[in-house]
């Protein structure tokens, strides 16, 4: 079970002057937060923020415009375990799946009081997400929508395969056809078969299928 | 020392938190009220009579009739709309006409408008 931090270290990243002045003051008030910094978009915003190395950045849709230039991901790149909290301006579904994409983990609208959005930090820095419920929906709506992804193959080594032979392999294993591997690679589907033909005789292998198992990686494959 | 008397009417919620922690604690300055919409900002200003009303700059946008219906049944109150996206706000008062300028939308910003800073009022 996550153990609560004893201060949480929040930088806030806001576009509004009021936001980011008003919040400091609220949030300092509170005994666990200490705001280690504040500041509107600058160029250099990521590094800045990696200096003061805060437990969580909180930052408003202005911000999220600039998701575009995927600012959240370079932040939380140049400060490793960084939590990320939005305050969005609206319940936008897409705008909100980009940043749960970029790695947020925390979305406050500006309906939720300064109580809330404190209550969102110690949230998120004590290993809990935070969403509002009709965006909790869409994030469960968007998973319930895609499709689960075969489990990777990872192929043998030290068979004496080329890495085009391997490569075959894999799309084998992945169930596509001669004339789909051809298609895929751009070669012929005569070419596809000699290759074939040289992997079922390097492994002595009766069929593909028994090439495949032969090429698979013990405890690889779930 | 006489108070200045706010009406306090912004939105969204967490821009009201903000403009109520950056108002509240200053002695000279009275929160006489909070009105969440247009019915509740006109009962509470013919009740309170506020010198200011602070309400959202996109309600005074979208709803222009309500700036100069109040300022002309009240002209000695003034209205500051501030903007929860954008880092700007609008004074509005009544002159002869009705007046604008444009404020920046910080804590100092607010406090200037309250405590009638010449340079930030004189048109």
């Amino acid at each position: 079970m996550p153990v609560a931090q004893e201060t949480v270290a929040v930088f806030i990243l806001a576009e509004n002057r009021l936001l980011r002045e008003a919040l400091t003051r609220i949030l300092n008030k509170k005994s666990d937060i200490r705001v280690v910094g504040a500041s509107a978009f600058v160029p250099e915003i990521a590094q800045q923020i990696a200096q003061l190395a805060p437990d969580v950045l909180l930052s408003d849709s202005a911000a999220a415009a600039l998701s575009e230039l995927h600012l959240i991901t370079e932040i939380r790149t140049a400060v490793p375990g960084l939590k990320v909290v939005m305050i969005g301006m609206e319940a936008d579904k897409a705008i909100f799946l980009r940043l749960v994409r970029e790695g947020i983990v925390g979305y406050v609208l500006k309906d939720a009081s300064a109580i809330e959005v404190a209550a969102a930090v110690r949230s998120v820095a004590n290993g809990e997400a935070v969403c509002p419920p009709v965006l909790c929906l869409a994030l469960l709506e968007e998973v319930a929508q895609q499709k689960p992804q075969p489990a990777r193959f990872i192929v043998r080594h030290g068979l004496g395969l080329t890495r085009r032979e391997q490569q075959l392999v894999q799309m084998i294993s992945d169930g596509l056809t001669n004339k789909e591997i051809a298609g895929q690679l751009n070669l012929s589907e005569q070419t596809v078969k000699n290759h074939i033909h040289r992997i079922l005789r390097k492994l002595g292998a009766s069929d593909r299928f028994t090439a495949v198992e032969l090429c698979r990686l013990p405890g690889a494959v779930a | 020392m006489q108070k200045v008397r706010v009406l306090v009417a912004n939105r969204p919620r967490l821009m009201k938190d903000l403009v109520l922690a950056t108002i509240g604690d200053q002695p000279d300055i009275e929160i006489v009220g909070q009105a969440q919409d247009r019915e509740e900002i006109i009962e509470l200003v013919e009740r309170t009579r506020p010198d200011y009303l602070i309400i959202a700059l996109e309600e005074s946008e979208t709803r222009p009739g309500l700036n100069g219906f109040l300022l002309g049944r009240y002209p000695n109150m003034k209205i500051l709309a501030l903007a929860a996206e954008r880092n700007s706000g609008i004074f509005y008062w009544a002159f002869v006409d009705i007046r604008s300028r444009r404020v920046e939308s910080s804590e100092q910003g607010i406090l200037n408008v309250l405590r009638n800073r010449p340079e930030l009022v004189a048109g």
